[in-house]
């Protein structure tokens, strides 16, 4: 971190969980439907 | 079958790359001095807001060949790209705010970019439930292929918007009829996210596809 800049990472983090988690959600989600006989 | 098990192999790839672009833009993409690493979030926000967009034009433009020549790939393929799109535009909107508060210092504001764009998310919603409200496959898909169509053409109004009203939210730096005012490294991070969320949305697209050929053939009235 630089001196000066904002600390403001935690929204970062939170966007990119966030960002993962509903992506892998449809991702298993599509998987588990395509299983489905 | 097989458009599952392609879906599923794209699919897998991306995410694999998008672990790859996660650790790109987080460890080897410059921090932005005045904006600090919440400015990073525009490396899942930019991509997904694209995604949204690019699945949202497709379902219009399926829609449009449908009416034209009444075509059921084209139905089904725009029922696809909506379902996706939710999931992008559910991703675009989630990371949006997370980056507006501490940069603008709200989480939200009703100016037209946003406004506009909370639109799109409930047109795909309501296509959705559209589709599954109608049992008679016919008049389904000639209703949501309206519907369709105005995703489409709120596209543009949805772009251009930041030209046309005051808005707290930036104008294109990439999409735009100059070049690119972002720096090189920041530029190649984009391009990679861009890149592997419309490949995320091919293989999403592609299985949701094959699912919905599945279930036609052994429920032919099902949306």
């Amino acid at each position: 971190m630089v001196d000066g800049m904002p600390a403001n990472g935690g929204y970062m983090i939170a966007a990119y969980t966030a960002a993962a988690v509903i992506v892998l959600t449809y991702a298993v989600a599509l998987y588990r439907r395509g299983r489905r006989p | 079958m097989n458009h599952i098990r392609v879906g599923r192999w794209i699919s897998g790839g991306a995410l694999v790359l998008l672990a790859g672009v996660y650790v790109r833009a987080l460890a080897f993409t410059p921090v932005e001095r005045s904006q600090g690493l919440a400015q990073k979030i525009f490396y899942v926000h930019v991509p997904a807001a694209w995604a949204t967009m690019l699945a949202m034009g497709l379902v219009g433009v399926a829609s449009i060949l449908f009416l034209m020549l009444k075509d059921d790939r084209f139905d089904r393929f725009a029922a696809s790209s909506a379902e996706v799109g939710t999931a992008f535009s559910l991703v675009m909107l989630t990371t949006g705010p997370m980056w507006g508060k501490p940069i603008w210092g709200t989480w939200w504001t009703w100016d037209a970019r946003l406004t506009l764009t909370l639109f799109l998310f409930f047109l795909f919603i309501g296509y959705l439930l559209l589709r599954s409200a109608v049992t008679d496959a016919g008049l389904r898909a000639r209703y949501s292929a309206v519907l369709g169509i105005c995703g489409l053409v709120l596209l543009p109004f949805i772009h251009l918007s930041v030209y046309f009203f005051r808005t707290l939210h930036p104008q294109p730096i990439v999409l735009k009829p100059s070049a690119p005012s972002l720096p090189g490294p920041m530029l190649v991070t984009l391009l990679c996210s861009v890149t592997v969320f419309t490949l995320l949305y091919v293989g999403f697209v592609m299985q949701r596809y094959g699912i919905a050929v599945v279930r036609d053939e052994s429920e032919p009235h099902h949306g």
